[in-house]
């Protein structure tokens, strides 16, 4: 049993070779079909690519490359780098308290970082992030921000945006059930230990340690010395299923596996939460709802498609680079990945320490939806024992009873072996090899996928989110760019260790509320 | 020893008239349209055997040897037309080019059969008896098939046995001619050994029917079924025995003929006749037209608004020549706007206001039906009620799945609206729940429209009590995040399975 946390996520990479495709239909006897209308849907060409993924200018910044120099120079109080949802939430708290001497530099075309997204014919998708669990009463930022937005309305919660039911369905021993923890071919221990595991988080929740915004409840803890495996194998707890599950759970919300994860962030995950309704709070765009809520109100500080790549201290100020302009700021709000600041700054502590994980989104177009065992399409849907995490389904928030397409967001944390080496992989693969990969996973669950999808696009997350590791909560590093106390203030969601919604909404809120102080605001 | 000789002309006549009426009668089951469907197939029959009859005039020799394997031919293709043709409907598009197919196949072996026959028998007799002859049992088992096919065939048989017994009766025709003219023929072992094998492959056709029409979901129905479709949307299937039609969709029944106009008097008449003056009407799902009958019994109500998913269901009750009757024709009625669409998101999508609602959808099955039945729906659905509005909920069964219905109750309550909750027996379902919602109070109607079948006045409030064994149970509202009706209707109607 020693090993028993590994088992979860077996499937590596190289397990998922694209498969040669078989059965051809000649010419002559697919007439002669069709003439009676009796041929079968035909293997059909799949389309799509990559989607920009900035690694490009993202390289040229690691690289110290050449940059064209400004040609002009702009004074101004407040420079936001990043236009992820911290950004975002830092630019929408200075606004809101009556401050708008400021402007917000994201390097892609788009703003909102893991909160993207797209839109086809069907219908909008996320990119990545794609719900928020519905707040507790102490989560009172985010229940701010969604009273604003009309998701919250006198204490009752909007029922097009709360998810609708069935919430999720699991892939095992051949067909689907409801919900994810495995149920199908439990044991008698099985049940016995995912109820032991509930009590012990019913425990933790009481002790008021696991906060969300975490930085509220968090102190120096025991459990962030060991992983959740450790602390699982500890516990005595057995049952292959539960070491599935909470595996899946680390490689869903951390990117990364059981035995890699702090086992304080593995209790936080599920002690954290008690929500006052059945959620989580959804949108078919995913947060890219939410990105474009807040876009709408904040649309005129943004300059897309404006990198931000050099950071250099001038006097008392700080002298932005990015594009055509130099900005001279009193403040640098980061709210794009930490590490990224010690390439745009000498001031910026390098943070070696910090460990992201490398995602792979994919949205599937579906111009028919494939056939399917047992319990009907949820929301999330999960494969048993597959390397990836499964599919959301954008359609699902639909009041529609009967769908003849989608779109399915496919996510893959590449969680097993080192983040530099998955990485490169994720560079070095063609479009065509992920094509292949996410269809044979796919494949398991829905025998008949190829002759469903028309297009397939991936987005390569190099460093997605930051990984909770053993010892992030006590890490010195961490501390550092919390309290650093200089103009340049760090906000992205990797100061908490996750990247969650309401953890990149705080820190930006944060940091606006710091500068606002020190600007005497 | 003549007859000997003509009760096979008998048998052959009678079956090649059997797969002729099967052919057209299976054609305007499942196509609709009667008139088009036989005049087409018998024309094209009758034309086919003309084609063989000619063709005849190539076979020279070895008369008696081609005339069985022509028999044998005729009793696997007409054997199995029927199943064919069930199989053809259910699984491809190409339903019609092979009822052609076959009708013509079949046509030309038949033609040719009676000409063969005829040169066969001329060295025995002479010309004007032969003629005679043959012609008198022709058309005798013409008339013998023509009986026995609406009234012992169809209902006791059913399409698909009658045709591979007649199929059958080919096969022994065969043997029969291989004994009758053995002198003729000599010693054939490969036709004889044919001629069993044809016989055996029909009766093992003939004990498998039950499982060559289980895949045409036939088994599900304990009917004949008479149309069934792949809809984008729904699997839709009619049944039929003797006067009673059936509509099955996904395979739970919708209505039966017989007692139909119980379960569409109580989901009008109560609400309805309640209502002084009621002008605009909205019919959510009942796609069969069936509601919107009684409906139209209104001369105060100037429009109804049908909104049904699936225009393969509006189109079939707006065309057959059964269904239509049935309905007496409310789908075309100019009174009657037909709107294929989604409820729930056509409900969002558009604005205006209806005196009363019926609201008549496939019973929870599923969680994309049970968005159908949450207190985001009747919110949305109490928007569009005028200030004395009413709106008639189908609920599922009071009885066998109690807690779905008081589930229903309950969601409609939670939803703001005032309830009441009432029931019928329809011998068809059992015992149904019905619920009107209104933002105003309801009282029962003093009087009812004329010709009604089942409903009268005084045994309206009659409806609205429970007795002891359907009173109300705990449930929960059904809400979109948290179906819990799906649930309830599951375990409720697995109860009453056990």
């Amino acid at each position: 049993m020693s090993r028993a946390a590994d088992t979860g996520a077996r499937g590596s990479l190289e397990t998922v070779r694209p498969r040669a495709r078989t059965g051809r239909w000649t010419r002559r006897n697919f007439l002669g079909f069709a003439l009676i209308g009796l041929a079968p849907k035909t293997q059909r060409a799949i389309i799509g690519g990559f989607a920009d993924d900035g690694h490009g200018p993202g390289h040229a910044l690691r690289d110290h490359s050449q940059f064209p120099s400004a040609r002009r120079t702009m004074k101004i109080p407040v420079v936001i780098v990043g236009g992820g949802i911290a950004g975002l939430s830092a630019a929408w708290r200075l606004d809101k308290r009556g401050f708008r001497d400021f402007v917000l530099l994201e390097m892609h075309g788009q703003a909102g970082g893991n909160a993207r997204w797209g839109e086809n014919e069907i219908t909008a998708y996320p990119w990545a992030a794609h719900y928020v669990p519905v707040p507790g009463k102490t989560t009172a930022l985010v229940r701010e921000l969604f009273e604003e937005l009309g998701v919250l309305r006198n204490g009752v919660w909007d029922d097009r945006y709360l998810c609708f039911s069935p919430q999720e369905r699991l892939f095992l021993h051949g067909r689907w059930q409801e919900g994810i923890e495995p149920a199908v071919g439990s044991t008698a221990r099985d049940r016995e230990d995912f109820s032991r595991f509930g009590d012990c988080i019913r425990q933790f929740r009481a002790t008021g340690e696991f906060t969300i915004p975490m930085d509220l409840g968090a102190k120096p803890s025991q459990l962030d010395r060991l992983s959740i495996a450790a602390w699982l194998r500890q516990e005595r707890f057995t049952s292959r299923y539960l070491y599935w599950y909470i595996n899946y759970a680390c490689r869903d919300d951390y990117g990364a596996l059981a035995g890699d994860t702090s086992a304080w962030a593995g209790i936080h995950y599920f002690a954290s939460r008690d929500p006052e309704e059945k959620g989580p709070l959804t949108w078919p765009e995913g947060n890219g709802w939410i990105s474009r809520k807040l876009l709408a109100k904040l649309e005129h500080y943004v300059r897309t498609g404006t990198m931000a790549h050099r950071i250099r201290r001038e006097g008392n100020r700080l002298q932005v680079s990015a594009g055509d302009t130099d900005y001279l700021a009193d403040f640098v709000i980061f709210a794009a990945p930490s590490f990224l600041a010690s390439h745009l700054s000498d001031d910026a502590p390098a943070i070696p320490n910090f460990v992201y994980s490398p995602w792979l989104t994919a949205n599937i177009t579906l111009d028919r939806l494939p056939r399917a065992q047992g319990m009907e399409t949820a929301w999330d849907n999960v494969i048993y024992d597959s390397p990836a995490l499964g599919y959301v389904v954008a359609t699902h928030q639909s009041l529609r009873t009967h769908e003849d397409r989608s779109v399915w967001t496919f996510y893959w944390s590449l969680a097993e072996g080192p983040p530099a080496a998955n990485r490169r992989l994720l560079l070095e693969y063609d479009w065509d090899w992920w094509k292949a990969a996410i269809l044979a996973d796919l494949e398991r669950a829905h025998p008949d996928i190829r002759n469903c999808v028309s297009r397939i696009d991936i987005l390569r997350l190099g460093h997605a989110m930051a990984r909770p590791v053993v010892g992030f909560l006590e890490s010195q590093e961490r501390r550092n760019l919390i309290n650093s106390r200089g103009n340049l203030l760090f906000a992205n969601a990797d100061l908490s260790g996750f990247s969650i919604f309401e953890e990149a909404q705080y820190r930006g809120i944060q940091a606006a509320e710091r500068v606002l102080a020190r600007l005497g605001r | 020893m003549p007859l000997l000789l003509f009760v096979p002309v008998a048998l052959i006549a009678a079956c090649g008239l059997i797969y002729e009426l099967i052919a057209g009668t299976l054609a305007s089951y499942l196509l609709g349209d009667s008139v088009f469907q036989f005049s087409t197939v018998i024309g094209s029959y009758l034309f086919a055997m003309g084609v063989g009859s000619y063709l005849s005039r190539y076979i020279a020799r070895g008369l008696v040897a081609r005339f069985v394997s022509i028999e044998l031919m005729v009793a696997l293709v007409g054997g199995f037309s029927s199943a064919a043709l069930f199989l053809a409907f259910a699984y491809t598009q190409g339903f019609r080019l092979i009822l052609y197919a076959l009708v013509m196949i079949i046509g030309v072996l038949v033609g040719l059969e009676i000409p063969l026959l005829m040169r066969i028998l001329k060295s025995r007799l002479e010309f004007k008896e032969l003629v005679a002859h043959v012609l008198t049992f022709d058309y005798l088992g013409a008339l013998a098939a023509s009986l026995l096919f609406p009234i012992l065939l169809v209902p006791k048989l059913g399409m698909v046995r009658s045709a591979v017994l007649f199929g059958m009766i080919n096969a022994a025709v065969a043997l029969w001619s291989m004994f009758l003219f053995r002198e003729q023929l000599g010693a054939r072992v490969l036709l004889r050994a044919a001629s069993v094998l044809v016989l055996a492959t029909l009766g093992v056709g003939m004990a498998g029917a039950e499982r060559i029409t289980e895949a045409a979901d036939n088994s599900l129905y304990a009917d004949e079924v008479i149309f069934a479709r792949d809809t984008r949307y729904q699997r839709l299937v009619l049944t039929k025995w003797k006067d009673d039609v059936r509509l099955f969709l996904n395979a739970h029944l919708q209505f039966s003929s017989r007692d139909e106009y119980r379960y569409h008097e109580a989901l009008v008449h109560p609400g309805l006749a309640s209502l002084a003056g009621a002008r605009r009407v909205l019919v959510l799902g009942g796609g069969d037209g069936l509601a919107v009958r009684e409906i139209l019994k209104y001369p105060t109500v100037e429009s109804i608004t049908l909104v049904d998913l699936d225009p393969d269901m509006t189109r079939l009750f707006s065309t057959h020549v059964y269904l239509s009757t049935l309905n007496q024709h409310s789908l075309t009625n100019p009174r009657v706007h037909v709107i294929n669409a989604d409820a729930f998101p056509w409900l969002d999508q558009n604005t205006g206001s209806f005196d009363f609602v019926v609201v008549d959808f496939p019973d929870p099955t599923s969680y994309s039906l049970g968005k159908l039945y949450t207190t985001a729906f009747y919110r949305l659905l109490a928007r569009h009620l005028s200030a004395q509005g009413l709106v008639v909920v189908q609920g599922t069964s009071p009885l066998f799945a109690r807690q779905s219905y008081w589930c229903i109750v309950e969601t409609l309550k939670q939803a703001g609206l005032r309830t009441y909750p009432y029931h019928v027996y329809v011998p068809s379902f059992g015992e149904w729940g019905f619920v009107l919602a209104s933002l105003a109070p309801y009282e029962a109607p003093m009087r009812l429209p004329a010709g009604l079948r089942f409903l009268s006045v005084h045994d309206v409030p009659e409806l609205f009590r429970f007795p002891n064994d359907m009173l109300p149970v705990d449930a929960e509202p059904n809400r979109l995040n948290d179906q819990v009706l799906v649930r309830y209707y599951e375990r409720d109607w697995r109860e009453i399975a056990h």
